[in-house]
This record gives structure tokens, sequence and C-alpha cells, in this order.
């Protein structure tokens, strides 16, 4: 049974990935018995199908279909979403007698295979606006014919937000009044935003939450400062599941940026450390789920050790010059990453006489 | 805007006979900016009001790139179809490939053609460029950073139009990319590091670094030379900016900044000299009547002594007459702006006032935008018992009228001690009354969210002046830009700046400083400083600026204390001149216009695309620098004119100072002696030196032959 069900995710551009496979390793790690699943679309790199090959079940690579509807995505000022309309694709699934979405920015706290339970269309209202549902997390089946009739429906009236929420909002229009059971729980679906709206609400009901979503244009993988306090929690929970699960496959590329880094600079180490210590103490004042804490501390600590033991076996295979390439690149993107987190170093190699060097190279 | 001026002589000898010889026939301009019809601060002013002479300069090849915002479109551009060819099919193979691009005319003087891009349409690549970005440059643009994603978008979209329009091209065309300020700079980085052959040329209107650092408090000129740049910007979290800025400049054909003192700026903060300082101008319009701008400041005038009269009710112990009305204007930075130094200077002022027991009053008016909950009860009860007075003697003067009337139709000449009776007695006393007040006149027109904690009224507690019967320095402090809709004071900024008699910007930071350059243009005698662009123009350019009602500080090489007394000095000799030799200072600030005027001033501009087009396509066109001596160790001597100083002021005799009106023309202030004085006083505009194309482009076939028989 447990195999024609399945949690399905997507992922459409290199930085989503990374919140795919945190979504898998999530629920992983909360014992699932069901497949995972990712779709991912043409223009995701080689490295990163092979990475996600790795964490997922499977993979499926769909064409990416974008709503063309820019006039009204402009309405949202969010023009990327364009493409999550690739995200009905996950109808087409008939392999699955039942689904369970997730989108690739959300984090999986505690086991949720519950949510099989539910029937098609179940999710959770949407922050903004609860007479709609949120498309980030939601129960479906997978039909060719509901396939289709989306299509034809976004074809016919479009969407009305530009993106795959507002045509799923308009084809299930019955959601808000028709069957409460199929309302997921606010808890399934805890948007980032909410935190700071309803903070009481969050304080008080907070801790019971399964799944976070990290709404809006700041995601957790382009880590920085402008994070809400309490999101802070949430946001170092998603980077320790995703240097724990990275660290645990040595193959892959991202491992090797956050390895190498950690061993070829220690200093800019301690820092990041610091700050997911301090947040891990800011999530203990908001009292966040205190079963989970204890396992996902020790998780943290594993990770270091991990670390630690991997550092000789690192500096062994750096002999290899097809590896010494490879790892070369990850340095590179690693680096990329620090000064996109706000954190170049400008005091050593980042000193702005190395950045002239490489303009002089196009200069005469 | 263009401000008005009078139709007065041209002083500037020499600057009408000025001819372009550069041929420009086959060049293409493009000026790239975040605020090419987006006012987004400053830069907009100077673009928007250069853009009439440079569209006069290059015509149909003229084109400024910037963002599309659709609220600015809406209300300031018309969009049409590209008129140019190849710009058209430009613009239609790069929309056909995932960007969005509109051409339109922007409404304003000169209506040049704008490319506005749609930065947020193309954000989907903002990864794949960042990371081209990255591995080009080695310059990384943090997330969360939103002002600078929108310029790496910016920036590559800027460079594939550029690249794009040289591929549409069926020759290899002569393209000037001009770029201002770092959000745009990007753009330029990247024509060079994918060798497009463009012309680049870099201005900054300020420096990133500089602006952080002066308002910290650093001691920011003495120190310049000292900074580790790279840890300041870093410390700051602005150390992406500061790369992207700091590169443009390193990679520019040419690089300008709008003055002397941001061209020291740029030389330490930016690590290299500027070629070119191009000032900002005003487009000025002239009035058809002679001294026209003496008539609108006694308008004025008037307005800024009724709101006075009402602000100041029940204290009205002063002569109104012998008041001088002072200000300072601006951005709410408080030391940048030299607030600190205006407040001190007007309590040393007072006090000499006192001591000389001058019969003048200065009312100094603080305009600068602060956090207030809306006017305070005070000042608009002042303004409502001005109204009630006036209304009072109306009345008065009605009855009175009547009385008059009644008694003349009888054949009676009036009885005068029947004229006024009781009840009118009882209505002016009752009106007098309501004038009594109990407290000071009130320092800040609004309630300031913060008072506890601003600066301006906490250096006011600390110097003391509370507009207290016994000072003769009052104070004004207005936190909101001036409307001509508020029942405070119902005048435009421009109005205001007119009735005033004298501006004072004693700023620390200012690259360049329009405000007192608008006060010059309307004829008002200011103060800055040597460490704004303004001054340090001025200076540069006038022999005896204090004589042409140009006052400035000294804040580079003294002290705060020694600058606040050579400011005090400055203010007391003001208060010491009489009407006349106002009105006389009036009129020779006001000369001064045309030195600010585009007209004149754009021709820095026009050196530096030059210098650029020369640097870029050397085969072609040649550039001969200007000769060097012209441009420094300039100083006429002082002129031989009598200065406007108390102490020749033997002309004002009390017929002169009292009696007459200031629109008056004066025998003792004689057009042709002063556009005399002014040819000796005031330096011509730098002029443009002889160059042009090589002589052997100037074939018969053209300038394609030319220039390949040139290369074979």
């Amino acid at each position: 049974m447990s195999a024609a069900e399945a949690f399905v995710t997507l992922a459409t551009t290199d930085p989503y990935c990374m919140g795919a496979t945190v979504v898998a390793s999530s629920l992983r790690r909360h014992g699932t018995t069901r497949s995972i699943v990712v779709m991912v679309t043409t223009n995701i790199s080689e490295e990163w199908r092979h990475t996600l090959e790795e964490v997922f079940d499977e993979v499926i690579v769909v064409d990416e279909m974008d709503s063309e509807d820019h006039l009204r995505l402009s309405w949202l000022g969010r023009p990327e979403l364009g493409i999550t309309f690739t995200k009905i694709h996950c109808w087409t699934l008939t392999q699955y007698s039942k689904c369970v979405f997730l989108d690739a920015d959300t984090l999986v706290l505690c086991n949720v295979d519950e949510l099989f339970d539910r029937d098609e269309l179940s999710a959770a209202p949407d922050p903004g606006w609860p007479d709609c549902f949120n498309s980030g997390v939601f129960v479906f089946r997978p039909s060719l014919q509901t396939h289709d009739r989306l299509l034809d429906h976004a074809l016919q009236h479009g969407s009305f937000d530009g993106g795959d929420q507002g045509l799923l909002n308009s084809f299930f229009s019955s959601w808000s009044v028709e069957d409460i059971h199929k309302h997921l729980p606010f808890i399934y679906n805890l948007s980032a935003t909410s935190v700071y709206s309803y903070l009481p609400a969050f304080h008080q009901f907070g801790h019971n939450a399964k799944i976070v979503h990290f709404l809006g244009p700041a995601k957790p993988w382009s880590s920085g400062t402008s994070h809400s306090h309490t999101m802070e929690g949430f946001v170092s929970l998603w980077w320790k599941e995703y240097l724990s699960q990275t660290s645990s496959l040595p193959v892959t590329q991202p491992s090797q940026d956050e390895e190498k880094t950690q061993i070829q600079n220690q200093e800019a180490d301690m820092q990041l450390r610091e700050n997911l210590d301090s947040t891990n103490s800011l999530l203990a004042n908001v009292s966040l789920q205190p079963a989970a804490e204890p396992q996902t501390s020790s998780h943290a600590g594993n990770t270091e050790e991990k670390v630690g033991v991997q550092d000789s076996p690192m500096g062994a295979e750096g002999e290899d010059d097809a590896d010494t390439d490879l790892q070369h690149q990850a340095v590179d993107r690693e680096h990329q990453q620090r000064w996109e987190a706000g954190q170049a170093e400008y005091l050593g190699r980042d000193s702005f006489q190395n950045i002239q060097r490489m303009l002089d190279r196009f200069l005469d | 805007m263009p401000l008005a001026r009078s139709l007065s002589v041209t002083s500037l000898s020499g600057m009408e006979d000025w001819d372009e010889e550069f041929d420009l026939e086959d060049a293409v301009l493009f000026e790239i900016a975040w605020e090419v019809a987006n006012k987004v601060g400053g830069i907009y002013t100077v673009i928007q009001t250069k853009a009439r002479l440079t569209a006069e300069e290059w015509g149909e090849n003229y084109f400024l790139v910037g963002p599309y915002v659709e609220s600015n479109v809406r209300t300031q551009v018309e969009l049409i179809e590209p008129t140019n060819p190849v710009l058209k099919r430009t613009i239609d193979k790069m929309n056909s490939s995932g960007c969005k691009i509109y051409f339109g005319r922007w409404l304003i003087e000169g209506s040049p053609y704008v490319i506005l891009i749609d930065v947020a349409y193309t954000a989907w690549s903002l990864d794949t460029w960042k990371s081209e970005l990255w591995e080009n440059c080695g310059i990384g643009v943090p997330w969360f950073d939103r002002e600078a994603n929108d310029s790496v978008l910016f920036g590559f979209l800027t460079v594939w139009l550029l690249g794009e329009y040289i591929a549409q091209s069926a020759e290899p065309p002569h393209i000037v990319a001009h770029f201002h300020e770092w959000l745009a700079g990007l753009g330029l980085v990247l024509c060079r590091q994918r060798q497009l052959s463009v012309a680049t040329v870099f201005t900054t209107h300020a420096t990133l670094l500089g602006r952080y650092l002066c308002a910290g408090n650093v001691d920011f000129y003495n120190r310049i030379s000292e900074f580790n740049l790279d840890k300041e910007a870093g410390d700051r979290q602005i150390y992406h900016r500061y790369c992207i800025e700091r590169a443009a400049a390193h990679c520019a054909h040419v690089f300008t900044t709008v003055s002397q003192i941001t061209a020291i700026e740029a030389e330490y903060l930016l690590k290299r000299k500027p070629d070119f300082v191009t000032p900002n101008g005003l487009n000025v319009k002239k009035f058809s009547a002679v001294h026209e701008f003496q008539n609108l400041h006694a308008q004025s005038k008037n307005r800024i002594q009724e709101f006075v009269r009402g602000h100041f009710y029940g204290h009205l112990d002063f002569n109104l007459d012998k008041c001088l009305f002072l200000f300072i204007a601006g951005r709410y930075e408080f030391s940048n702006k030299g607030a600190d130094v205006f407040l001190e200077a007007l309590a040393r002022l007072n006090y000499l006032l006192r001591v000389n027991h001058s019969d003048v009053t200065v009312i100094a008016f603080f305009i600068m935008p602060a956090r207030t909950n809306n006017f305070n009860v005070e000042t608009l009860k002042g303004q409502a018992v001005r109204k009630q007075l006036w209304d009072t003697a109306q009345t008065v003067k009605e009855r009175f009228g009547k009385k008059l009337y009644e008694s003349l139709l009888v054949g009676q000449l009036p009885d005068v001690s029947k004229m006024l009776d009781k009840e009118d007695f009882t209505i002016m006393k009752r009106a007098i009354f309501a004038t009594q007040r109990q407290c000071q006149p009130p320092i800040c027109t609004h309630n300031m969210l913060e008072d506890s904690s601003d600066p301006i009224l906490n250096c006011v507690r600390r110097i003391g002046l509370f507009n207290s019967s016994a000072d003769r320095v009052k104070i004004i402090f207005h936190p909101e830009f001036l409307s001509s809709t508020s029942p405070l004071l119902p005048m435009d900024y421009e109005e205001f700046v007119r009735g005033c008699h004298l501006g004072v910007f004693p700023s620390y930071y200012e690259p360049w400083g329009y405000t007192p350059a608008e006060c010059t243009v309307m004829g008002i005698p200011s103060v800055s400083t040597n460490l704004s662009g303004f001054g340090c123009f001025m200076e540069e350019h006038i022999a005896d600026p204090s004589a042409y009602g140009i006052y400035i500080l000294d804040r580079r090489y003294r002290g705060v204390d020694e600058s606040c007394n050579q400011l005090t000095s400055f203010l007391f000799q003001f208060c010491k001149q009489s009407r006349r030799q106002r009105i006389i200072q009036r009129n020779r600030t006001e000369r001064l216009s045309d030195l600010l005027d585009w007209r004149y001033l754009g021709r820095y501009y026009i050196s530096a695309r030059h210098m650029a087009l020369a640097k870029a396509y050397p085969d072609t066109f040649m550039y001969e620098p200007h000769d060097p001596t012209s441009t420094t160790g300039f100083r006429y001597p002082r002129p031989a004119s009598v200065p406007p100083s108390p102490s020749l002021s033997r002309h004002s005799s009390p017929h002169h100072s009292e009696a007459e009106d200031n629109d008056e023309e004066d025998e003792r202030y004689d057009e042709d002696l002063e556009a005399e004085k002014d040819r000796m006083n005031i330096r011509q505009p730098y002029s443009l030196p002889f160059k042009n194309k090589l002589p052997s482009v100037h074939g018969a076939n053209g300038y394609t032959d030319g220039v390949t028989s040139d290369k074979n």
C-alpha cells in the first residue's frame, strides 16, 4: 500500500534543489513509509540531478510550463512564480494512487504520514486569504483526467494570481465551504508570515507545528539576516537538516562545499556555528517543540563529529586530479555563497586588490 | 524645474561664441542611470535638467536608459515605436528573448528618447547572472540587498542592450555609454569585460563610503588618506556595493565627479583621480522684465512677514522692516548639513547683536523634514489670532468708512473724536485681549515625535535661544517640506527662498549642493562651505565671492569653533548691511545665474564624452587635453569696485534705505559698470579646446570610407 503512495516535491532551479533535498531528508528522518518523489525541470544541472537521485526514490524530469501570464504575475510582484505552474504535472504521476505534495521550501518536523488518510483536495488555508488554500502542502489523487481538466481550466480561465495557487483554488473552488475534512490544520503548513501577523497564536500553538513553509522571497538557503527572530529558529533547523544530509552523502557536490569550507576556514566556521547556537537559544525561548529539540541538537553534534572524521579522507582524496578540479569548483561555489550571505572576506581573499586583478585581465 | 531669472545682461562675455567642433554624426550616446524617469534622489534632477542640452547636441542619437516603473511611465513618458531602425531591431530581438523593454519619449524639456527596462521581468536570470559576475569579476552580491540585486539585473540588461545594438548595426557604430552612480555601474564593468566596442564614462555624484564615513563623525577630510577602505566598507555592510562602485570607476574610459571636493574624495576612496569635474547645472529661465526677481523677493517677503506676525503674536516687539530672514533647508542630517554650526553661530550672532544694541532682528528658519504628528496647536493658533485681528481691523474700518461717508453726504467734515464709538473700542479691546500670550513663541511649528532626542531642539535648548523678547535672533523649526497648501506657511519652496534674505548651508558633506545654486539663480545670497561642491566651484570661478553674495565658509582647514566664528562674522556683516546694499548684492548674486546654467556647465560633460570617444576609438577620434594652466592657479584680484560693506556705506542715505522700494534702478548700480566688473571677477567656464576627428577621416566619400582607407 505504501508503495502506491508518495510524497511529491518539485525543483525548478538549483537553489530549490537544496530545498528539495531537505524535504526528502526531513521526511526520512521522521520515518515515513511512503515513497519520496521529486519532479525537476530540464534546466536543472546534471550534478544536481545526481544529488537528488541519492535522496529521492524517484526523480522525474518534466517540461517547464510557464503560465505566460506575465501581466497578472506582475500584480503579485513575483514573476518567478510562473514556473510553479509546472506543479500541476504532479497529477500525471498515476503510478501512485494518492500523493501529498510538499513545496521545496518546506521543512517537515515530524512524521506526517497521517496526511494520506485525507482525500483530494486537502490543504491548509492560506494566511493571506484564509478562504483560499495554500498550495504549498496538499493531498491529491494523480489522474490524467484531472490533469487535462486542470490544463483546460488554465487555458480558459488562466489563474487569478498567475501562479499555481490561483489556478488550483479556482479549480477546487468549493474547498472553502464543502468538507471540513479537507481543511488541513494550519500546523501542516505553518507559513513564515503568520509568525509576525499573529505572534501570540504562534507562541501558543507553534510548538505543535508539523510542516514549516518558508513562504515569500526570503528562503532559508539564501541565509542571511532578514529572517524574523522566531523564524530564525526554523531557518537554523533547516540548515542543520541540510548539512546533516549532505555530510551523509560524501560524494555529492554540495556536501563537499560545506565540508571544504569547514576545513578550509575554521574561523568562519566558528562564526557559523555561533550563529546556529544563538538561533538555537532563540528557539528555546519560543519553547518550540521541546520533544524534537534534543533530537536535532544531538544530530547537529553528529554532523560536527562527522566533519572532524572526514577531515583526513578529504585531504587524501585531493590528490586525485579530477577530484581536485571538482573540489575547486565546490570551493568556488561555496566562496560565492559566502558573498551572497553578506559574509565576504573583505580583509582577506576578497579584498578589492584581488578583484582589481580580475578586472585588469580584461582591461588593456 | 526651470528657475526664473531676469533678463539681465549676460555678464559672461565670450560664453555665447562657443561652437561644437566635434563631429558626432554617426556616434550614438546612451546615458544610463537608475534615476532616468524614476525619481529616487538628487540624480534625477541632474539628469532631468541636463537632458535638454544633451538632446540638442545629439538629436536623434541620444537615448536615456533607465528602469521601467509603471507609475512613472504613466505620468512622465509617452511610449512610442523606436524611431531608429537599428534600435528597433535591438529591442524587438531582446523582447523576443525574454526581456521587457519599452521605448518612449520622456516628457520633460528637450523630450529625449528613453529606453526603459523592466528588470523584475527578467528576475529569473538573477542567479545565472550573479554567477557570471562572480566568475568574471569576483564580486558576489548578497541575496538580501534588493537594490544591489536590481543593479545586477539592470547592469546585465544594459550591457545586453549595448551588445545587441552593436550586433544589429550594419557597420560598427561609435557608441558612448555614460553611466551614473554605482547602481548603473555594473553595466560599465560588463561592457569592458565583454570587450564591447563602446566608449564608457562613469560619473559618481558622491561616493558610497564617503557618505557613510561623514555621517559617522570620523573627521573625514583630515583622515581621508588613512582609511582602510575594504575594512570600512565591509564593517558597514556595503562591501559589495563599494566593490561595484570602485570597479566601475576603475574600468571606465573616463571617470568624472560633480565637484572638486568629490574629486578628492574619489581619489582617496575609489583610488582613481577623476579625469573631469562635471558640475551640476540648472535650467535657467529668463524673465522678460529686468530685475523682476527683486519684485518677487518683495512679494514673497511680505508673505513670510505675515506668517511671522502670526507666529510671534503677543511678542511683536521688533520691527519687521528691520527683520532678516535666514534659512537652512535640506535632508535632516544634523551634522552633515551643518545645522550644528549654524545654530552655534546663531547663538554667537545673538550675543553680538545684543551687545552692539542692533535694531536688526534675525529670524532663522530650519526647513528639515523630521518625524512629526502634525502642526502644533500654538502655531496654528498664532495664525488664527493674526487672521482675527485682521478681520477686526476690517470690521472697524467698514464702520468707520460708513460714518465718514454719511458725514460727507450731509456736507459736514467728520468730527474725528466721534468716528470711533464705544462699540468699536470694545471690539478692538476684545481682540487685543485675545492676543495676550503667557508663553514664548514656539520654536517648532510641529509636534515632534522624538522631541526629547531631536538634535536641533536639543541644541536650541543648550544654547538657550527660546525666542524671548531680549533675543535678537529667533528660531523657527519647520520639520516638514514647504507646500503651498499648508495652513501655516502656504508657500512652496521656491517662493519661500525668494522671500528670504540669506540661505545658510554650512554643510560638512555636500558633493554638489543644489540648494545654494537655486538661491543664486533666484538672486538670494547664500553661505556655503569649501567642503561643498558648489562652494568649491564658486571659489574657483569668482575672485571675491562675498561681494557677489556667495559666502564661502572654510570648514576644510579650520576647526569647528573657528568655522563657527567665521560664520558668525559673515552673518554679522550681513546684518550690518543697509537695505540698499542688500539690493545691490542681490543684483550681483543674480548675475551669477549664467554661470550655473547647463548651457555652460554642460560643456564639461561634452568634454568628458569626447575624451572617452578618443580613448575608445583612437583611430577615429582625437582629443587634445585642455591647456592645464587655465584650470589651475586662477585668482583674479579683488575688484576695484565698491564692495557692499558697511564701512563704505556712505551712499545709503536715509532717503534710500528707508523710503524707497527695492525694484528701482539706482544710478549707483550701473549695468555696464557691473558687467565690466564681472569680466574681471568671474572666470569663464571652461571653454572647449579645438578637437576633431583625425583629418584622414574626412574623406569626400564619408566617414566609413575614411576609416577603411585609414586602416588600409
